[in-house]
């Protein structure tokens, strides 16, 4: 039988998708994951108040992508959505939390490049991120081939991807786990959820975004961001992002 | 005085003169109600029952009743005694449970004893939340309530609210929503599989089948324009078409997707290591699943047959042929089986819903805006829809203003918990993964 | 040079300080125990002195008979035995100066249990050897009395341990009458005695191997080895003398038989061969499983003098068939083993029953908190002791160990197949044997010593400088017996050389492959060789290497957390941690053929409603048993009926029936004088 599996494997081919060596298809950035772009014909009221999640800053005239819950509800309010594959493929969304301290962030990255190893934990997410970032280990995308791993436990771990908005009964969890990891230590924050609360901000559950508990490294905004978003945001933390990119 | 219908956590399924009858216990404010479904007369009806009956039911309502923030173990009343036995915390953070919750097994080594799931710990609160909120905004919420149950989600709710404000919504945006909930389906059976045989260490095999699934998930980006399928929805119809090529090209992949998944199956089912690891492993007898109200695979892997696409059925439903066949062993293996077999029943179903789908109108929201506007205080509307793991429903009430005034989810995990737990009894340590994948238990299902 | 006057008050200075501490034990224990250290100092000095070859003890007491009398000797091959057990002595004194809280009696009649073994160690006739093992049984048997169990158990543990201990020397004195009957006086225990046995010599092989493996706990009689010290919970110290020392008098006497003997039978090193492999499993398995700190131990120590039985068994076999390289290696094997056992098992009783009274509990399963100065010294005692047990190079434990499975690797020279196939499966049971003893070791010290919740108040213990001064010799012979293992290799080999009649020192102790002469030990020649000095050089110059960089190099911060538990916080208490009955469940499981384990689960206390489930209650239990135990359990209830029939019956106290008796015998009498003179 082990025939019939290297017949098949030949026979299917290459799936695994050669980012970031090119730049990602539009298969792998689907079309709701573009973020609303400010045109012209914007009205900024409006859409402060159609906005759920309060991402539209009217006072500010910008789009708050850690809000942003990607429903197309400003699209009443005359945002539009650059569908053209251009910069559907080219757009970084992934952000470096670490402005000001730059320096500390690269001598910190040391020699992970070869070897990152990630725990995720769920602190309250509606499990659209977990699929995604467990997405990652699948022959599309494989993240093994970069040099990044999945653990079972903090001790083990250089990373944290944390995902979900933070639920009062996981606060301790989350400070207990963050505590566990060996310094060096990274955290990156996947999802809308994490940063802000997204949709669930109002619960009476809702504590804060990540960033007010634990310093965040990285913040990947999307609900869910695509694997390859997730992606793009540990390869700056895997140290495989060019710093040009980095410091965007 | 207003119906605040709260909690519909306990149900059991008898066979009352060769049809099944589903009940399902409410209990609100004091009063109990019992809400009844029989597969003979296909009807929904509710009637009172004493409250007193309601009384019992303290334990497992904890978890409903329970404030979010504060995680509740179900089953903690239970004492074990006997010399060595210890609790062995499977808690929020691990590699088998991969979301916030996790289970205390009591055991006094290799033997699980006892287990107590921990549930709570993501509670949102999110029927609570959406109390005087829009019926639109509502949706957004609806559906990230419990990511990969969107379609299901939103659709149960979005035809709760048609009903009550009586819409007209056009028939092919219904039958585009049933599409979308197969598709669903057989993206979370495809996970399931991918995970048992993760827990097996069968690596070919998780590869393969993850790959399946990541298929299905770039042809939902791709239809639907979302990997999860949110914002599908919309109160009064969906936002995406199926045009007829669109439609003949997903029913290809569809079928050439499942035709791969079929072989995969019958080579890993032949693997004798693969099948030890299943066989007679959490075996859910069909009495117990029958008492504790099990539903959706588990239920049909112990023999009881219910499933809402036949026992109540929303249109396009009554229209298309389900089969549906429930499993014989009782154990993993049996749910196993019964979710591949739900993979290739979907791929039938979806390819019938493309080839009748009406393409009536181009337009695909209501046009007409809703026709009730006066509601009296004891109205609501109530949707089952068979999500992937089992039997949603959610009750909706309304406010003069079209907002939301009341709502209750009883999702599927809810009620899966204690047969899970008592599954697992007398099995050991290495069995727990597999009766996990197999139970198909999401902690952003039960924890609304 | 030292005159022999030296050694003759030195060694009677020996007794004079055991019989003070005696008298004045009563008074105070704590001068007892510092006589009795005292004594055995001498007894270390003594017999180092003897052993170098500075000269021999010889005290002739009085007349026996017209031709034996009753001597008190030392030559090489028990001041070897003296070395060993004088060692273990004054560590158990030193220990118990400050441990004991006992009765004031309890010191005595330890001092008395360790006077009675000087005397069997040193007695150069039969006679003299049973006046001692008879008072080392009665002394023990009061030792045990005084134990902290339940009332029961300590009467029912102290009258097994007497019941088999009259049997033993029932047997011994079998043993001993059909060697004076071939020899013809009762001074042979010697070096200057002769050793013709003649056509009893099976039988004489039989008595002693029962009669004294009766004392070492060998399989089928292991039952006096671990119930007296697991079911009384005997003192630590009592414990250590009994496990350790009382056991070594059992092979010391074993030996001594055996070299008495000039013509061996085959089967005998076939019988103590397969007798010594399953004891040492069966030792190893019930160690494994046990949850008593004191009775894993207690089966640990039937496994270990499974190891010398089978060591002495292949001398056997290869003095059979002539082959001198092996029978000498093997006689070492079995002299050095019966030094490191001694030595790691009377450590490991100490520090277990130390830290057991602090916890007040013998279960292992009990993992509260133990705190306080000392305690760090404890563990790492504790530790050196358990790497020993399980073998971890370059310890004692590990010499010895290497020196019997080598030994047995080489069973492919013995003469014919039978013994071959006999050598090489005994070579697997043992060294699965060795296996398995890690896990009880693990277990032992892991959820014994070491663990145990981090939340809580802990259990205050007084600071113990002479319980961990105790400790630490124990640490450093263990250390310094592996690490100068040809030196103790010496000293083994001038106590063999009576035995042996070659100096096995030369054919075994070289240089090697670039390592100076000395410090190889071989295990034939060619076979095998290992260097344990030089393997304790190289560990401790690579293991330095990090520490020095670590403290001396860059400094490296140090960030301590608590443990991981999912999530949860730290575990209070001991039922929501992992324990040491989970640790070795899957052993109950995987063998339950041999410990008939039986796991129920029963539902107490709650019933199915219509439609839910009420708290419920269950009750779980998983029960192993020891085979053995209950076929005892068996012949002891036999026994009881048969006694109380003979009684009821036959001797019911009717005088009638009594004057029938007497002329019955009588006339028996009369009849076989009439037969056999006539």
């Amino acid at each position: 039988m082990l025939k019939v599996w290297i017949l098949r494997g030949i026979r299917k081919g290459v799936l695994t998708t050669v980012f970031p060596k090119a730049p990602p298809t539009i298969a792998e950035i689907p079309e709701r994951s573009v973020p609303p772009t400010v045109a012209e014909t914007s009205d900024w009221l409006t859409g402060a108040s159609i906005c759920p999640t309060k991402a539209i800053r009217s006072d500010s005239k910008m789009v708050d992508l850690e809000r942003c819950i990607y429903c197309r509800c400003c699209a009443e309010a005359g945002f539009t959505f650059d569908q053209a594959a251009e910069s559907r493929t080219k757009s970084l969304q992934a952000k470096l939390n670490v402005k000001s301290q730059l320096d500390e962030f690269t001598k910190r990255q040391g020699t992970i490049r070869r070897s990152l190893h990630v725990l995720m934990i769920d602190v309250g997410s509606c499990n659209a991120c977990n699929h995604e970032v467990l997405n990652l280990a699948n022959p599309y995308y494989d993240l093994t081939r970069l040099g990044i791993f999945f653990t079972n436990s903090p001790k083990h771990a250089d990373a944290l991807i944390v995902v979900g908005a933070l639920n009062k009964a996981m606060t301790d969890v989350l400070k207990r786990t963050y505590e566990s990891v060996p310094d060096p230590k990274f955290v990156i924050s996947v999802g809308a959820c994490a940063a802000s609360g997204g949709i669930f901000q109002k619960t009476e559950s809702f504590v804060s975004p990540i960033q007010d508990v634990i310093p965040v490294d990285v913040v990947i905004p999307g609900c869910p961001p695509s694997p390859i978003q997730i992606l793009e945001g540990l390869l700056l933390v895997n140290n495989r992002m060019s710093k040009e990119v980095m410091t965007r | 005085m207003s119906l605040l219908p709260k909690y519909v956590e306990q149900q059991q399924v008898d066979e009352v003169g060769g049809s099944l009858q589903l009940s399902s216990i409410f209990k609100a404010s004091g009063r109990t109600y019992t809400l009844l479904s029989d597969t003979e007369t296909n009807k929904t009806i509710l009637s009172g029952v004493p409250a007193r009956l309601g009384e019992e039911f303290g334990l497992q309502l904890k978890a409903a009743e329970a404030v979010a923030g504060s995680p509740v173990n179900l089953d903690a009343g239970t004492r074990v005694e006997g010399y060595g036995v210890f609790t062995f915390p499977y808690g929020p953070v691990s590699f088998g449970v991969p979301e916030a919750g996790g289970f205390k097994l009591i055991t006094y080594g290799e033997r699980i004893v006892k287990v107590i799931p921990c549930v709570n710990f993501k509670k949102r609160g999110i029927e609570r939340l959406l109390v005087g909120w829009r019926a639109e905004d509502a949706l957004f919420v609806i559906e990230r309530s419990a990511g990969n149950f969107s379609a299901s989600y939103s659709t149960c709710f979005a035809t709760a609210v048609e009903n009550m404000l009586q819409l007209d919504v056009p028939s092919q945006a219904k039958w585009t929503r049933a599409v979308a909930i197969e598709l669903e389906r057989i993206y979370n059976h495809l996970y399931a599989f991918s995970r048992l045989a993760e827990a097996a260490s069968q690596n070919v095999a998780t590869s393969q089948v993850s790959a399946l699934k990541e298929m299905v998930l770039r042809l939902n980006a791709r239809y639907f324009g979302h990997r999860f399928l949110f914002g599908l929805n919309r109160i009064g119809g969906v936002a995406y078409s199926i045009s007829r090529e669109q439609g003949r090209e997903l029913e290809k992949s569809i079928r050439t997707l499942t035709r791969e998944f079929s072989e995969i199956v019958d080579y890993f089912l032949s693997s004798r290591i693969f099948l030890d690891r299943l066989q007679d492993t959490a075996r859910l007898v069909k009495r117990d699943a029958q008492k504790l109200g099990a539903v959706g695979p588990v239920a049909r892997g112990s023999d009881v047959p219910w499933d809402d696409r036949l026992m109540c059925p929303i249109e396009p439903y009554d229209d298309v042929y389900v089969n549906i066949e429930t499993g014989v062993g009782e154990d993993t293996m049996a749910r196993t089986m019964v979710r591949i077999q739900e993979i290739q029943s979907s791929t039938v179903v979806i390819r019938e819903l493309l080839d009748k789908m009406p393409s009536d109108g181009a337009t695909l929201s209501s046009q007409s805006g809703p026709k009730r506007k006066r509601y009296d205080s004891d109205d609501f509307s109530l949707c089952r829809i068979e999500s992937p793991s089992g039997d949603l429903i959610q009750v909706v009430q309304l406010d003069e203003q079209s907002r939301v005034s009341n709502l209750h989810i009883r999702p599927a995990s809810l009620v899966n918990w204690l047969p899970f737990a008592k599954s697992l009894e007398n099995n050991v340590f290495t069995d727990f993964q597999f009766a996990f994948e197999s139970f198909g238990l999401y902690y952003a299902d039960s924890d609304r | 040079m030292i005159p022999p006057i030296v050694l003759l008050v030195a060694f009677s200075g020996i007794f004079v300080t055991l019989a003070i501490g005696i008298i004045l034990g009563p008074i105070s224990k704590k001068f007892a125990y510092s006589m009795g250290m005292l004594g055995a100092g001498l007894g270390v000095l003594v017999s180092l002195l003897v052993l170098l070859g500075v000269g021999t003890v010889s005290i002739d007491l009085w007349q026996l008979t017209l031709t034996s009398s009753a001597q008190l000797q030392l030559s090489q091959f028990n001041s070897y035995f003296l070395l060993v057990s004088s060692l273990v002595w004054v560590g158990t004194c030193l220990f118990s100066i400050t441990y004991d809280d006992y009765p004031n009696a309890l010191s005595s009649l330890i001092l008395l249990t360790i006077l009675s073994m000087l005397v069997i160690l040193v007695s150069g006739d039969a006679i003299t050897f049973l006046i001692g093992w008879e008072t080392m049984t009665i002394a023990s048997f009061f030792m045990i009395l005084e134990g902290k169990g339940s009332h029961e158990g300590v009467r029912h543990a102290a009258y097994l341990f007497l019941a088999f201990g009259e049997g033993s020397t029932v047997f011994i004195m079998l043993a001993f009458s059909g060697i004076s009957s071939s020899v013809g006086n009762f001074d042979f225990l010697g070096p200057s005695s002769t050793s013709a046995i003649g056509p009893i010599g099976s039988l004489v092989f039989v008595t002693a191997l029962i009669g004294f493996g009766l004392k070492m706990g060998i399989v089928p009689f292991h039952m006096s080895e671990w119930l007296p010290i697991a079911h009384s919970s005997a003192p630590s110290n009592a414990s250590a003398l009994l496990s350790a020392t009382l056991t070594l008098m059992g092979v010391y006497g074993f030996m001594t038989v055996i070299a008495r003997f000039a013509h061996i039978e085959l089967w005998w090193g076939w019988l103590a061969l397969v007798v010594g492999g399953i004891s040492t499993l069966l030792g190893a398995m019930f160690s494994s499983v046990s949850e008593h700190s004191k009775g894993l131990p207690a089966y640990s120590t039937i496994e270990n003098n499974g190891l010398i039985v089978v060591a002495i068994g292949a001398y056997l076999v290869a003095s059979y068939y002539r082959i001198t390289l092996l029978a000498d290696f093997a006689m070492i094997a079995a002299l050095f083993h019966a030094f490191s056992h001694s030595i790691s098992k009377a450590s490991l009783f100490l520090t277990n029953g130390w830290i057991s009274k602090i916890k007040k509990s013998f279960d292992l399963n009990n993992s509260e908190k133990v705190s306080g100065t000392g305690v760090s010294s404890t563990r790492l005692a504790g530790l050196f002791t358990v790497l020993s047990l399980s073998a971890a190079p370059p310890l004692a434990g590990f010499v010895s160990e290497w020196m019997v499975l080598e030994l047995l690797f080489q069973s492919f020279k013995f003469g014919d197949l039978a013994s071959q196939i006999i050598g090489t499966l005994v070579g697997g049971i043992t060294a699965l044997a060795a296996g398995v003893i890690i896990v009880a070791m693990t277990k032992v010290y892991g959820f014994g010593v070491l663990w145990s919740v981090r939340a809580g108040k802990p259990k205050e213990n007084s600071q113990d400088s002479l319980i961990v001064g105790s400790l630490v010799w124990f640490l450093i012979i263990i250390v310094a017996v592996g690490a100068a293992a040809p030196a103790i290799f010496l000293l083994a080999s001038n106590a063999a050389s009576q035995i042996l009649q070659t100096h096995a020192f030369d054919t075994f102790v070289t240089g090697l492959l670039g390592v100076p002469a000395y410090f190889v030990i071989l295990s034939g020649n060619p076979f095998g060789g290992f260097s344990p000095t030089f393997t304790a050089i190289f560990l401790l110059a690579f293991l330095s290497i990090p520490a020095i960089i670590s403290t001396y190099g860059s400094p490296w911060r140090v960030r301590r957390t608590g443990g991981w538990f999912a999530g949860n916080a730290q575990p209070t208490s001991p039922s929501e941690l992992y324990n040491s009955f989970g640790y070795s469940i899957p052993i109950r499981i995987m063998f339950r053929f041999l410990f008939r384990t039986k796991e129920s689960v029963v539902q107490v206390g709650a019933t199915w409603r219509t439609m839910i489930l009420l708290p419920e209650e269950y009750v779980v239990e998983l029960e192993v048993v020891d085979i053995f135990k209950e076929l005892y359990d068996v012949a002891a209830k036999w026994a009881l009926w048969l006694s109380s029939y003979l009684s009821r019956k036959v001797m019911p106290g009717r005088l009638s029936l009594y004057m029938v008796y007497v002329m019955a015998a009588l006339i028996f009498v009369l009849i076989y004088i009439l037969f056999t003179v006539g």
